[in-house]
């Protein structure tokens, strides 16, 4: 037994030695595009300069390297939203923590600090994640800017896109969650100053409302010229509505993360156009504010007409928005919403183009799976990320084999 | 009329087997005591009963709280209620042995956050069940999930921590009417960085892995002495009782001379390999027994001396990194501690978390399919006794539940589907043969007095 796995280990290895490039051809796979055309069987996807070239029932190329699926499931590889992924490996260790700051607030921008060698990548690559929309996670009122980053461990060239987007959150405990809303709309008004960047002083806020620097105040402008979205973490039914409203008269572009109560006023999500960030695995009415926390939350939502995206509840386990996703399903969200929600729905919500969909002139971004990616019981088998593939190995497994050998 | 039938029903509660109380002068004890349950054919499901290896399609007959009969077709008495459950899969109750439902209930406030006595590392003097809030809205979820029982925990920043309290997953007014009737106490005891984080940081012993382990062998030195102080009173002649002092008590003492006389048994929290092999030395040192090491993330490290010290190994699916002693997880963990020294080993899958103890069936479907995953052979009968069977082992109520066997409580519970699905749900659930969750009656399971009108005056939260 023992034998046979070290033997399969081996060819693994032979095989992440050999990856595939440039060209190559994936054939006989179960395909979910992520597009109007929903799930395809028995098709094949040409893959080319890290692209998808063109995916048909059948197609021949001579000379190129083959891979053969025998009917496996591939998708495109699954994004993980507002984790800290490349920022935190230990938990409880500050030194060992690189997502926050005391400095910065909205202009904070993780981007230099993300780590593609933290034990964290590999292990959530074979979780099925591809790229992670790291994010800082800083106290206050802003915590600063994600940014895209693949999880293919690279040193060089494993960011996208820098600074995608602008995260903010509404809490209960600082004070009356007023004062947040009142700042919020301050901070969207007055980076709407021509002066206000010459001159910081004509922004009228004390020094307790935040420390404001050039760089926050141009983050903040970012969100308000419409180049980026605003990400609010909010929960409570009553204060998503304040958000909504603020967010049509600022005309800024919103997303709404946490929702414990979205279901309460689907309607009025789905008419704002507004994606909705949920983990659906959570429904514990932890706080006053999340009363109305549920598991059929993400259905009701989703049949109200709201795009919705699936994430994690914490880092380490980033790739377990997959088994949130299955409990979605299992309470009345369709299972290819729930793929939707881990791939394109995110790219689209975040602008980041040509990710997300297995489709003609999109990233070859790939996860070949052993079942069902929502069920708990399934593993990942291959990664490609841009075309190329990546081994499928963390530490974790690396312990795990030296202790089976005892 | 009203009295005639209160009195009838008082002579019928006395009657059932589990619900005797036992000494009178035992400060609160259970008064825990379900109504006589009617008798239930649960037919044709696909059965898991934690004994056998394989699942098979049978019946169980349920009457007066207890399991009558598990078999391939039972012919059901007259008057019997037959369910249906062809396509269904049937299993016992689910068992926690690590909550702290009650004691750190939702939603998370100053007011009803007990869970921890960190005022002192050796608090062997309380009591979790005297933090229970028992209108927990937690735990009518945990029972949506198929939980029957639960082990509520102080929380870990002492070394020594405090008593255990094991609970039926019941509405009730009062704790009492909640505890597991006759089950053994536990003590909670704490290796690693918590506590040590918790007093290093106020500048006091402990602040290292070595001042833990002195504080323990301390406690268990003062616990010795007053045991033989106790015992060598007892073992007095009338006379001489009456001549002599008897030793004063001491809440502190009384407990920890209970786990070295085999009464309470030991639920320690412990992470790493090398800190549970020096408990296990320690527990020889003082001649007590660990029962059960939690959150025992590197225990694939030490399963065979686990597997050889009898003790079981409470642990997460997947949890890792969140601190420096949780970083070595792997998803093996528990087939590596089932499959130690020819399968000898016990492992258990823990919550302690509201969200996980609502899907245990998922935490060990996760376990066994990394298991199989690397060649080692876990069935579902294995994984079943995961989160039933081998959790009440550890607990030490396993003559009672944790399996679908004759005489057992009517702990069970219905799924609509294989267990170790994400998409399966529990379709019903009894306790004691008393359907207390069913997905086909909006009432059940009850609201706690919390839930009423807290969104909604004219509804329930959920």
């Amino acid at each position: 037994m023992k034998n046979t796995f070290f033997i399969s280990n081996f060819f693994l290895l032979i095989f992440s030695l050999n990856l595939f490039t440039e060209d190559f051809l994936i054939k006989n796979a179960k395909i979910f595009t992520g597009t109007d055309q929903g799930l395809i069987k028995n098709s094949d996807i040409h893959i080319k300069d890290g692209m998808i070239q063109e995916i048909k029932n059948e197609i021949d190329i001579s000379n190129i390297k083959v891979i053969d699926l025998n009917g496996k499931l591939i998708t495109s590889g699954f994004i993980s939203p507002l984790t800290q992924l490349g920022l935190v490996e230990i938990g409880l260790e500050s030194r060992t923590r690189n997502d926050s700051s005391d400095v910065y607030s909205a202009g904070f921008s993780i981007a230099s600090s993300f780590n593609p060698k933290s034990t964290l990548i590999p292990y959530n690559l074979t979780g099925g994640i591809t790229l992670s929309l790291s994010s800082p996670s800083s106290g206050g009122l802003f915590s600063g800017l994600s940014s895209a980053f693949y999880l293919s461990g690279k040193l060089k060239n494993s960011l996208l896109k820098k600074d995608i987007a602008l995260i903010a959150s509404i809490r209960s405990g600082e004070g009356s969650k007023a004062a947040s809303f009142l700042l919020l709309e301050d901070f969207l008004t007055y980076a709407q100053d021509r002066n206000a960047e010459k001159d910081l002083s004509i922004i009228p806020l004390s020094q307790e409302d935040g420390n404001i620097s050039i760089r926050d105040l141009r983050a903040i402008k970012r969100v308000v010229d419409k180049e980026i979205p605003l990400v609010v973490r909010v929960d409570k039914s009553s204060d998503i509505l304040t958000i909504l409203d603020l967010a049509k008269r600022k005309d800024i572009e919103l997303i709404i993360a946490g929702a414990s109560e979205g279901w309460m006023i689907a309607n009025e999500l789905a008419d704002s156009g507004v994606p909705v960030i949920l983990t659906p695995i959570d429904n514990i009415p932890s706080s006053f504010d999340s009363l109305g926390s549920r598991l059929d939350n993400a259905s009701i939502l989703h049949k109200a007409g709201v795009k919705l995206i699936i994430s994690s509840h914490e880092t380490h386990n980033a790739y377990l928005s997959r088994q949130g996703a299955g409990i979605a399903v299992s309470y009345g969200l369709p299972w290819e919403e729930a793929i939707k929600a881990l791939t394109i729905n995110i790219s689209e919500s975040f602008n980041l183009d040509e990710i997300g969909a297995i489709k003609s002139g999109y990233k070859a971004d790939l996860v070949v799976w052993d079942g069902d990616p929502l069920e708990v019981t399934s593993f990942v088998e291959r990664v490609f990320i841009s075309g190329k593939e990546v081994p499928v190995e963390n530490r974790s497994m690396r312990l795990r084999d030296r202790y089976l050998d005892n | 009329m009203k009295k005639k039938l209160f009195l009838y029903s008082f002579f019928i509660f006395s009657l059932s087997p589990f619900f005797i109380n036992a000494k009178e002068d035992i400060p609160f004890q259970s008064t825990y005591n379900p109504q006589k349950s009617s008798s239930v054919l649960i037919q044709q499901g696909r059965l898991l009963t934690a004994t056998e290896e394989d699942s098979f399609i049978g019946d169980i007959l349920i009457s007066n709280n207890v399991i009558v009969e598990v078999g391939k077709s039972i012919n059901p008495p007259l008057g019997t209620k037959v369910i249906d459950a062809r396509g269904k899969w049937v299993t016992p109750g689910i068992i926690d042995i690590h909550s702290h439902m009650g004691v750190y209930p939702a939603p998370s406030l100053n007011s009803s956050s007990d869970g921890n006595e960190s005022t002192s590392p050796t608090t062997a003097h309380v009591w979790a069940e005297h933090s229970v809030w028992t209108q927990d809205p937690q735990m009518p979820l945990a029972l949506k999930g198929g939980i029957t029982t639960y082990h509520v925990l102080p929380g870990s920043a002492n070394l020594i921590g405090g008593r255990g309290i094991t609970l039926k997953n019941v509405w009730s007014r009062t704790v009492q009417g909640m505890k597991f009737p006759n089950a053994p106490y536990t003590l909670k005891m704490a290796c690693g960085e918590n506590p040590k984080r918790v007093y290093g940081g106020r500048r006091m012993e402990p602040s290292t892995r070595m001042g833990n382990v002195a504080g323990y062998r301390k406690a268990w030195i003062k616990a010795e002495t007053y045991l033989s102080k106790q015992q060598q009173y007892e073992s007095k002649s009338e006379e001489a009782k009456q001549m002599g002092y008897k030793p004063t008590r001491d809440l502190e003492m009384e407990t920890l001379a209970g786990v070295l006389k085999g009464e309470i048994l030991i639920q320690n929290h412990c992470y790493r390999g090398e800190e549970m092999a020096v408990m296990l030395d320690l527990a020889k040192e003082f001649k007590y027994k660990v029962t059960t090491f939690h959150h025992a993330i590197e225990a694939y490290k030490v399963a065979d001396i686990l597997a050889e010290n009898n003790v079981c190994a409470a642990i997460w699916a997947d949890w890792w990194g969140f601190k420096h002693e949780a970083f070595d997880m792997v998803w093996e963990n528990a087939a590596i501690i089932h499959n130690a020294n020819g399968e000898k080993g016990c492992a258990i899958i823990h919550s302690d978390d509201p969200v996980g103890i609502q899907r245990l069936n998922q935490e060990a479907a996760k376990a066994m399919a990394a298991g199989n995953r690397v060649g080692l052979n876990i069935s579902e009968g294995d994984a079943i006794k995961w989160i039933t069977l081998n959790a009440a082992i550890g607990l030490g109520i396993d003559k009672w539940t944790g399996s679908l066997e004759k005489g057992k409580m009517a702990d069970v519970v219905i799924w609509d589907g294989n267990p170790f699905s994400v998409y399966t749900k529990t379709e019903k659930v009894f306790i004691d043969g008393i359907l207390k969750y069913s997905s086909e009656d909006i009432s059940l399971p009850k609201p706690t007095d919390f839930e009423l009108g807290i969104i909604n005056p004219e509804e329930n939260r959920l």
